[in-house]
């Protein structure tokens, strides 16, 4: 491909070096930023197919390109308004190589729609 | 155009595709039940990926996610071993709105609902625009697709 460096070391002057590995390692290989109330839409995203609403505050996120294992690390945010930032709790509740479902919860614990929903995702790629 | 990526990982393709493509916010959507005890789930094309599918050579074909389901379905499955198919199977060509959107159904929708689609007392899938949604989530979790819905023929 056209502009492509092969590297295997970055080295700065007077940093130090790395390894391309932990660039590679520590990018994010899927990642979403969506409105999860309404007709629910995506804002901006890298590597997913699709989003799904499956009910109040619990939407699933489907990967482009498929995980290694089951064993990637995710991370979910979200405020419930933009107004009123309060936070939700959330929580990923099924991991497949493949997809990943999340829930969103208010302070009584209830499932609630998330205006700023956002999901990150470390790991492997198949 | 899109470059010639016969050979590249799948990683790359849509790094180059973010870079270069468009979204497309496509205002389809597909409504299914895959359970009984569950309400309507609501599937929504990803805007970046609808611009890959639109572009053409650079999804894998839809079959690929199949095959790695399967393995993936195994009892002893641990650790993809055939990630290889998403990235040196040949990618496919530009597909329209309405393609894209019938390749996702089979690549995000449990199997058992699109081959299936059809039978029983009424659809369980049904592909409709999002203004045709309730405008209200007040009752969001008791949404199901109408018994009155009628299938094309």
């Amino acid at each position: 491909m056209a502009g492509t460096i092969v590297a295997d070391t970055l080295t700065h002057s007077t940093a130090g070096s790395l390894t391309t590995d932990y660039v590679v390692n520590g990018s994010a290989k899927a990642w979403i930023a969506f409105n999860g109330t309404g007709t629910i839409a995506t804002r901006n995203s890298f590597g997913v197919t699709s989003i799904s609403d499956n009910s109040t505050g619990n939407y699933t996120v489907n990967f482009s390109n498929s995980f290694s294992a089951a064993d990637y690390a995710q991370q979910t945010s979200g405020d419930a308004a933009a107004s009123a930032h309060f936070g939700t709790a959330s929580i990923t509740e099924t991991y497949t190589t493949s997809a990943t479902r999340g829930r969103f919860f208010d302070a009584a614990g209830s499932g609630v729609d998330t205006a700023f929903a956002n999901v990150t995702t470390h790991g492997d790629l198949a | 155009m899109t470059p010639d990526f016969t050979g590249t990982h799948l990683w790359d393709r849509l790094c180059w595709a973010k870079e270069n493509l468009e979204p497309h916010q496509s205002d389809y959507r597909v409504v299914y039940e895959d359970s009984i005890d569950e309400c309507a789930k609501i599937l929504v094309a990803d805007p970046n990926w609808m611009a890959c599918a639109m572009a053409g050579g650079i999804l894998p074909p839809v079959w690929v996610y199949w095959e790695l389901a399967k393995d993936e379905a195994q009892p002893d499955f641990k650790r993809h071993t055939r990630g290889y198919l998403l990235h040196e199977t040949p990618p496919v060509g530009p597909m329209t709105e309405e393609e894209a959107i019938e390749y996702l159904i089979q690549k995000d929708v449990p199997q058992h609902v699109w081959q299936n689609w059809d039978e029983g007392n009424r659809p369980k899938m049904v592909i409709c625009k999002k203004e045709q949604l309730p405008q209200t989530r007040v009752w969001r979790n008791a949404w199901r697709i109408s018994d009155e819905i009628k299938v094309a023929a």
